[in-house]
């Protein structure tokens, strides 16, 4: 007769394992919230744009917004610093909160919330004025600096911008002569200028050329050492480029939320899915 | 995943099926592959040995086809969640059911050599291995069709029934070999037969990982204790 | 070769046919031809029009200038006055004008274009700056004529300013807003997002945006006051003697082209055409800088 020892090896598909490596790896990744938003409601006079969203952006990591138009992904960044407040009939209800303050709460200093929430559009707007001032603006309405360390200010925040090289020797000129890219990077330096503790970008890419998108996001992960940041886009590559969590919202609820990876290969919810993989509606 | 909508891009929905469809094809072709090299064991039959070394261009052809299609998807049509799970699953599907064809011409092209020894011990035990090794794998490509998980993962666990019986083979043909070395060769032939369907059992099992992960999003929950111990296995004469 | 295109197309309806859209293509050329011919016409008279003017005014006035028109003023018929004593008048009435209704004017479409967007009393505001905008400018005469003229007794300089300033405000009001409104939003929630009050984006951001806007404006306010007689009659009245007091009536362009072109006197009615050519070389020049200042900011 014969004998036998054995013992067992595992051996597994290396697509799956490999693809899924990728998920597990981010997902354990997330680090603690910024900014908790419980129970958000938002409303456009009667009509009720954000229904009871709940939502942690983690510190220094970059939270994605995506979903189709009117989901209330832009509303939901425009409550996070208040930028609602400029138009009558709208208002918030539920908590969002930072360092234990309500940031809704209607008694808020919205200037010293804004100087910690910085905003940056869809198009670019810079101001009309120099490079110089652009940056300086922001800067003059929180601290009174002096020459010398407003000097500095404007370099550092340029040269995180990585715009510095291309401006350096034409501060003085005026900013509406840069070309869109660069102009959407004036406006980051603007924003981190003021040196904020989170940045909401508002499809801050879909004004401009793929190259110029690409340096935009290289910047955003730069940025992110620092940083807390949201950023809505209709790019859905965009957002699996840039985010470390990605939301879903649709018809102003929030879908889905995981973990980039996660959600662009292996969505939860049936409407994630169908969104997408473009098969909406 | 059947019953979502089309793509909102037709074309992208006639290029996600036409994938869909040449993975079909490719694993009845090799299906029937596998089927005929069987036919050669088990009936001595030459010529069902010859059809299954034939189809083997075409089931090499089809993959590079299917490999450059889903680059091209990959390139051109930024797949996303389960479209980009479908089209990743159907590269390594295709490189498991090459692996498989191979295999098959591999046990075709044996039973061709076999043909001129007259064996002394019956080969119930490699047909048998044959006969599940054929329906582990007629289950899976119907579960690729089907992109049906359950059957996937029935697929995935009854593996372990071929490679016991690879085991029991594997220690068969030593012992004849050990009683008579003029079995020496059938019986090294007969050893790469029996590995050989064992590798396509494995193949399958591969296949049934790829659709479970392609459908569900998710890796297979368990480890499924590994069968082939053959490789530590020590086989000495009695005393 | 079409009939294959469209035996493969989708597209509803008969195969298209090319001798139909021909003719139609005919008879749209054809009327356009007309139209355009039209409308050539048509510019053709307005400038013909405008051509004449100009003309008469530099045949009529151009011997007219001299030295002593710049010198001299008015002086009784027969005796080589000039325009001096209204030039400077008119300058001093259109800049002070424009100094009261600059301010007020920006102030008002400020608030016009920031503060009361959509608000019953913003759009009350702007209903009366439109009208008073198109109010015949006589009106505004008779009423500073009532508000300052008669209570202080008697016409002075300073009357047709103030006069000329009400000109001013509404059109400084409307070109403002104008400009104020087509700012982006972006630009607006851009200064706000930074965390900077709505005062200093308005003054810091807004008007820099709007400011080759406003300044068009204000010089257009400076051309249209300039050349107007009516709102002075009743308020600074004129003056043939030199006189720098605004409490005093005050000479200027228009009032002297009114006052000489009716005489008998030939040298008044030349000193007139004069005036009258001053004043429109003047407002043409205001027009063509401020739309080198509006191109300039582009």
């Amino acid at each position: 007769m014969a004998t036998m020892t054995s013992s067992s090896d595992a051996r597994r598909s290396s697509v799956a394992t490999s693809m899924a490596g990728i998920k597990t790896h981010v997902a354990t990744g997330l680090n603690p919230a910024r900014i908790s938003i419980r129970n958000l409601d938002f409303f456009y006079g009667d009509n009720r744009a954000l229904k009871a969203i709940d939502l942690d952006l983690p510190e220094r990591q970059v939270t994605g917004m995506i979903g189709p138009s009117g989901c209330g992904k832009s509303t939901l960044l425009r409550v996070l610093n208040r930028m609602y407040d400029l138009y009558p009939n709208q208002r918030a209800t539920g908590k969002v909160t930072m360092d234990g303050e309500n940031i809704i709460d209607p008694d808020l200093d919205l200037n010293s919330l804004r100087s910690r929430i910085g905003m940056v559009f869809q198009k670019p707007t810079p101001f009309p004025m120099s490079i110089y001032d652009n940056i300086a603006f922001g800067i003059k309405l929180h601290e009174k600096l002096s020459k010398s360390e407003m000097d500095e200010r404007v370099e550092w925040s340029l040269t995180r911008s990585a715009l510095w090289g291309e401006v350096k020797d034409r501060l003085s000129t005026s900013a509406q002569g840069l070309s869109g890219g660069q102009q959407q990077r004036l406006c980051i330096a603007r924003t981190i200028a003021v040196r904020p503790e989170v940045i909401l970008l508002d499809e801050p890419t879909s004004a401009l050329d793929p190259i110029s998108t690409l340096k935009v996001e290289e910047l955003i992960d730069e940025l992110k050492s620092d940083f807390t940041i949201a950023i809505v886009t209709h790019n859905m590559q965009q957002a699996a480029r840039c985010a470390d969590q990605v939301a879903f919202f649709y018809l102003g609820e929030m879908v889905e939320v995981a973990s980039a990876a996660q959600l662009f290969t292996s969505p939860k919810q049936k409407r994630t899915q169908e969104y997408i993989t473009g098969r909406f509606g | 995943m059947s019953n979502t909508p089309e793509h909102l891009v037709k074309s992208y929905s006639v290029e996600l099926n036409k994938l869909h469809a040449m993975i079909a094809e490719m694993g009845g072709i090799v299906e029937t592959q596998v089927a005929f090299a069987a036919d050669a064991i088990n009936f001595r039959d030459a010529d069902a040995a010859g059809r299954a070394i034939d189809e083997d261009r075409r089931v090499d052809a089809l993959e590079a086809e299917i490999e450059a299609f889903v680059v091209r998807l990959l390139a051109l049509r930024q797949p996303m969640a389960g479209d980009l799970r479908e089209i990743i699953s159907s590269l390594k599907m295709t490189g498991d059911l090459e692996r498989i064809g191979d295999y098959a011409a591999n046990v075709a092209k044996r039973s061709i050599v076999l043909n001129q020894f007259i064996l002394p011990f019956s080969l119930s035990g490699i047909a048998h291995m044959a006969r599940l090794v054929q329906e582990n794998l007629k289950m899976i490509i119907d579960a690729v069709g089907e992109r049906d998980a359950e059957q996937a993962m029935e697929v995935w666990k009854s593996d372990q029934i071929v490679d016991d019986l690879y085991n029991t083979v594997f220690r068969e043909l030593i012992t004849y070999m050990m009683e008579d070395p003029r079995n020496i060769t059938p019986c090294t032939h007969l050893l790469f037969i029996a590995k050989n369907l064992e590798r396509i059992g494995d193949h399958a099992t591969n296949i049934a990982e790829t659709v479970y992960y392609a459908v569900t999003g998710e890796v297979m929950p368990d480890e499924r204790p590994k069968g082939d111990s053959s490789a530590y296995a020590v086989v000495r004469p009695q005393a | 070769m079409s009939a294959t295109l469209s035996s493969h197309s989708t597209l509803p309806g008969a195969i298209k046919n090319l001798n139909v859209a021909k003719a139609l293509g005919r008879r749209r050329s054809r009327a356009s031809t007309v139209v355009k011919a039209l409308c050539v016409l048509a510019t053709l008279i307005g400038l013909a029009l405008l051509a004449s003017i100009l003309l008469t005014l530099i045949v009529r006035g151009f011997g007219g200038i001299g030295l002593g028109v710049f010198t001299e003023v008015t002086k009784p018929p027969g005796s080589n006055g000039g325009l001096l004593n209204a030039i400077v008048g008119s300058l001093i009435q259109t800049v002070i004008g424009v100094a009261i209704g600059t301010p007020v004017g920006l102030l008002v479409g400020t608030y016009l274009a920031e503060y009361a967007r959509g608000s019953t009393l913003g759009n009350a505001v702007r209903f009366v700056s439109d009208v008073l905008l198109s109010a015949p400018s006589i009106l505004i005469g008779l009423f500073i004529y009532q508000l300052v003229v008669a209570p202080f007794g008697g016409f002075s300089g300073i009357a047709g300013c103030i006069a000329l300033a009400v000109i001013v405000i509404p059109i400084v009001v409307r070109t403002t807003e104008d400009m104020l409104s087509l700012i982006p939003v972006a630009m607006r929630e851009a200064a706000m997002a930074l965390g900077a009050p709505k005062w200093k984006m308005i003054v810091q951001v807004c008007y820099r945006a709007a400011k080759d806007g406003i300044v068009t404006g204000v010089l257009l306010a400076v051309a249209r006051v300039a050349g107007e007689t009516a709102p002075l009659l009743f308020t600074s009245l004129g003056n043939l003697n030199w006189s720098l007091s605004l409490t005093k009536p005050m000479a200027s362009l228009p009032v002297t082209i009114y006052q000489y072109a009716g005489s008998a006197f030939d040298d008044w009615v030349q000193l007139a055409w004069v005036g009258a050519l001053l004043i429109t070389f003047g407002v043409l020049a205001i027009n063509i800088l401020a739309r080198v200042v509006l191109r300039g900011g582009k």
